[in-house]
């Protein structure tokens, strides 16, 4: 009996919290219309995202985003690597990596939204280092901007990689990195060859994380930085829903657009739920 | 600031989730609704709850309405209102959820035209009319845009501006005399400005604004009246004529020739027009509110203002550009509408229109006002222009995924560099975009036109 | 050798934009416009004063706290106890509760917030922060749930079955043994969700409207708006939203870093 009480908080939390919701947006996603001229439209607003230009390039700028997973993936390796190899001050090292990620995204957005301006402290910089032929408009291009927003992701999201990769990397047991050592590898073979190919696991899970991250947790920094702009160049879906629903009143379209974020996290989320692997417990003891 | 100032998109709300019927739960119950019973309630004892925006456009609105509510509590102690300011970003979305489960607010506020109707044929507004019999709103200014079918919909509270801001002494620094009259000398008096070292014109296009008040300035001057926008929204005219969308042309000529700062495209409005107040910039647009502030700044002495430079062939290149930007309107679910009319009518007392003007230095929405309280030269300069007759906003006249799709971004193309026909494409596609996917909203557009 | 110069060049990247948001901040708006870049030529503490007596940062900052506070105790509350059951406990539907609460863990908030805003319409909650603090409580149950599912499996049966034997409740037992030994798990996810909360943006922009109610980060958004003209003050109240977490991140590292590894694969 008291095992279905001390768990009716939580049932009752999650239910409201994401079931009901869940199962809101899903059904309200097959409506259109006036609040008094409710219409079943069935897949039309569906049909009117594909139609939607926005949508579609939303929908490419999580795709486009999606390249910066590696990038991170790669960075955070190296780097970790290097932690692990016992550099003078490492500790220092790492704290400083990791602090970008725990800091809240809307208060260093400001601070990136102010950097790239086109006549802001990055590029005058780069002119004051006679390198003014790479300062863009980093904010107010269209084709940049949403690399832009990546680059703050990047910025943020690698220290999570590097210390979820560092511990990884110190629960190794040496054993194997001395032997390949003793063999006379280079330090690059070590890596490559015995090092990292240990971490596979963790590097699916951070990659699926980043994934799920650059899919459907990047709002701040859209809002904050570029604004979805210009011309919605930025906009990514998370963007496109809070806007058509929260701004335009266009509801119908937002929450269709909620169900195609949710059914592309979902696939991601059952990967993430195989990797984590629940825990086994076969009964309790009471 | 101005209401496109610093919103993100004026429009029609729309479309119902179901999520009414899902979160069907809790019968929604109306805020409001004191001792009163029935529709209209009782005037003698409400609570009422009003959705405001007003602090944008008018810094010191926030406090002078909260003063003028302690104000009518005193005078009516029966009565109580809660008031919730609210954001620009999601003044609309907001509202059309609240309007979908018919709870939230007594007296709520949209952008006029637009905003307020489409809300109004959706059915969540209780016309203005109704309430407050004719010889008692026969000052109010700007009626005209939220009426539909004969009904007042809304209150205008307030009448904005959009005049063009320029700095005398850059002007002389540059052997400039006079103003630009035409869109021909506002690109000679660039180039001169150019030449003398000084940024002609500093505004901010990365959250669209510059782009969207181009529209309002520009985007008239080729229309005899707005009916002919209207016919081109619903797909009657064809938008990509430049009757419509020329515009786009000098927007172009603007970028390319340099009379716009180099860093438009990252900048926000308020960001961009900065450079004016900091005397960075010769020239720029600014609301009433906004302009006042520069003259402070700057020292009035150095701060004129023009209207747009005529660029247009149609008539309504000749009326200028003001609006009541925000209105007051009641909800259809009120419990109190009568209380509410009441306080609305309250706001239009001559001594609360003194009281707005003083506290805020934007123009009250009524011709009551005294244009002797203005003191200065450049506010009655600003009356002189925004009392002048047949003054048209023509965002007002968009839907709101239009303006946000159409009008912002497309502006952006071009201060973003691209060229004019992806701007007018942009802009097309937005209105088809609306047209496919709202027809009864198409459908209460177009009986509103053919008024 | 190659790798200091690597590890050097990272953390001058990682700390360039927050070094410049400090610089920035201690600049007039004169100074700033003149130099963006480089330090500044009369330091001055004034947008840190205006900051604090022109902007209602130290409102938002209170309403921060606030829903941090109660969000994590409601949500660590809730999460233990249906941990204890899950991890000790037998009853039907066990392992779709641990699934789901795993799933959940994932799911963005964006997806669920225009169902849950009419909600909050409905319950006229929205701009009072009791609107943030109820779907923050909602949000945070998944992660804590896991966690301490995990942690508390670790626990020594034996503890467990001689607290039973001793006639103990299961609340009881839960306070009195299971509590007690899961003080670093209880510090991580409290931790953890702390910073979560106080981090959040989207939800605090949808439910509070009112400039008075707002949290610090939808606050400061405002500002963008408001006093753009002026990025020294701006950037002055952004990095008053990030000294507490920075400073809370230097003294719970290790309990962080063990809430962000958790149950990952070797």
């Amino acid at each position: 009996m008291w095992p279905y009480l001390f768990v009716l908080p939580a049932v009752v939390a999650m239910g409201f919290g994401f079931v009901f919701p869940l199962v809101s947006v899903v059904r309200n996603s097959l409506y259109a219309g006036t609040f008094y001229q409710i219409q079943y439209v069935g897949l039309g607003n569906f049909r009117a995202l594909v139609d939607d230009d926005v949508f579609v390039h939303s929908l490419t700028n999580n795709l486009r985003l999606l390249l910066t997973v590696p990038v991170m993936t790669v960075l955070a390796l190296l780097i970790a690597v290097v932690l692990h190899d016992g550099v003078r001050a490492w500790r220092v090292h790492r704290s400083a990596v990791f602090l970008p990620y725990i800091l809240p995204a809307a208060g260093i957005g400001l601070a990136f939204g102010a950097l790239l301006q086109f006549n802001g402290a990055l590029n005058q910089a780069l002119r004051v280092l006679h390198l003014g032929f790479l300062a863009q408009d980093w904010l107010g291009s269209p084709r940049l901007a949403i690399w832009s927003v990546g680059g703050v992701v990047v910025w943020q999201q690698l220290g999570f990689g590097v210390v979820v990769f560092l511990a990884a990397l110190l629960s190794l047991p040496n054993e194997v990195v001395e032997a390949a050592r003793v063999d006379g590898a280079s330090w690059w073979q070590i890596q490559t060859q015995v090092q990292i190919p240990q971490l596979r696991s963790t590097i699916e899970f951070f990659v699926v994380t980043e994934a799920i991250t650059v899919l459907s947790w990047v709002f701040t920094y859209v809002y904050v930085v570029t604004g979805g702009g210009p011309a919605n160049s930025s906009s990514v879906m998370e963007f496109y829903i809070w806007r058509n629903g929260f701004a335009q009143g266009s509801v119908g379209l937002a929450n269709a657009a909620a169900v195609v974020v949710l059914v592309l996290a979902a696939v991601l989320i059952v990967v993430y739920l195989r990797l984590r692997r629940a825990p086994e417990n076969p009964g309790g003891v009471l | 600031m101005f209401g496109q100032g610093s919103r993100r998109t004026a429009g029609i709300a729309i479309a119902a989730a179901v999520a009414v019927a899902a979160a069907g739960c809790t019968a929604s119950s109306p805020s409001g609704g004191g001792g009163a019973s029935g529709g209209a309630g009782n005037a003698e004892k409400a609570n009422l709850t009003y959705w405001y925006w007003g602090e944008s456009d008018a810094p010191g609105a926030n406090n002078w309405m909260k003063a003028r509510i302690a104000d009518y509590q005193k005078l009516h102690p029966g009565v109580k209102i809660k008031l919730v300011p609210q954001s620009t970003d999601t003044l609309i979305g907001a509202f059309t959820t609240a309007a979908q489960t018919k709870s939230g607010p007594d007296i709520a506020t949209q952008w006029a035209t637009i905003p307020v109707l489409s809300q109004a044929w959706s059915g969540a507004v209780a016309p203005v009319s109704d309430y407050v019999p004719e010889n008692q709103r026969s000052q109010w200014i700007g009626t005209q845009e939220n009426t539909d079918k004969g009904k007042l919909y809304a209150v205008p509270l307030y009448v904005i501006g959009v005049p063009l801001a320029y700095n005398k002494a850059l002007f002389a620094k540059a052997n400039i005399t006079d103003p630009p009259r035409t869109f021909d000398d506002l690109l000679g008096d660039c180039r001169k400005l150019k030449a003398a070292g000084v940024t002609p014109i500093g505004m901010g296009n990365k959250d669209g604004y510059f782009g969207a008040w181009f529209f309002s300035n520009f985007g008239k001057q080729n229309l005899d009246s707005t009916e002919e926008l209207k016919k081109a929204i619903i797909g009657k005219a064809d938008i990509t004529d430049p009757k419509y969308t020329g515009f786009y042309e000098p927007m172009h000529q603007l970028k390319s020739n340099g009379c716009l700062n180099d860093d438009i495209a990252s900048l926000t409005l308020d960001q961009g027009m900065a450079k004016f107040g900091s005397g960075q910039a010769a020239m720029a647009w600014g609301t009433d509110g906004i302009v006042n502030g520069w003259a402070q700044k700057l020292g009035a002495d150095k701060v004129g203002i023009t209207r747009t430079p005529k660029w247009g062939t149609g008539k309504l290149a000749d009326v200028y550009n003001t609006t009541q930007s925000s209105s007051a309107f009641i909800t259809s679910w009120s419990q109190n509408k009568k209380a509410a009319a009441q306080f609305l009518l309250f706001l239009h007392e001559p001594k609360n229109l003194k009281s707005w003007y003083e506290a805020t230095g934007i123009f009250p929405a009524d011709k009551q006002f005294q244009p002797s309280s203005i003191k200065d030269d450049l506010g009655r300069q600003m009356w002189d222009l925004d009392s002048s007759d047949g003054a048209v906003w023509l965002e007002n006249y968009l839907p709101p995924s239009v303006d946000g799709d159409g009008n912002l971004a497309a502006g952006q193309v071009i201060t973003s560099g691209g060229s004019v026909a992806e701007a007018v494409d942009t802009f097309r596609k937005a209105v088809e975009k609306w047209r496919s996917q709202n027809p009864v909203e198409v459908k209460n557009y177009t009986a509103w036109a053919a008024q | 050798m190659w790798r200091q110069v690597l590890l050097i060049a990272v953390t001058i990247a990682a700390l360039a934009p927050l070094s410049f948001m400090l610089l920035t901040s201690l600049k007039t708006p004169q100074d700033y416009a003149e130099h963006p870049l480089g330090l500044p030529s009369s330091p001055t503490l004034s947008n840190y004063v205006s900051a604090l007596t022109e902007v209602p940062t130290l409102r938002w900052a209170v309403n921060s706290l606030a829903v941090t506070v109660v969000a994590v105790l409601v949500s660590s509350t809730i999460a233990a106890l249906a941990a204890y059951a899950v991890a000790f406990g037998r009853f039907r539907g066990r392992s779709i509760v641990l699934s789901s609460a795993i799933g959940f863990i994932m799911v963005p908030p964006v997806v669920l917030l225009l169902p849950m805003f009419v909600v909050m319409v409905n319950l006229h909650l929205v701009n009072r922060l009791w609107s943030v603090m109820l779907f923050y409580s909602c949000l945070l149950v998944p992660f804590a749930m896991f966690f301490l599912v995990n942690f508390f499996q670790s626990v020594p049966r034996e503890l467990i079955e001689a607290s039973v034997m001793d006639g103990a409740g299961p609340l009881r037992t839960l306070r009195s043994v299971v509590l007690p030994l899961s003080r670093p798990a209880l510090v991580t996810i409290a931790v953890v969700n702390a910073v979560w909360a106080w981090n959040e943006l989207l939800v605090a922009l949808v439910f509070l409207q009112d400039e008075s109610q707002r949290t610090l980060m939808a606050g400061l958004t405002l500002l963008q708006g408001r006093y753009v003209s002026n990025q020294p003050l701006v950037l002055s109240v952004a990095v008053l939203s990030i000294v507490p977490v920075a400073v809370f991140y230097l003294f719970t590292q290790r309990s962080f870093v063990r809430g962000l590894t958790a149950g990952m694969g070797k």
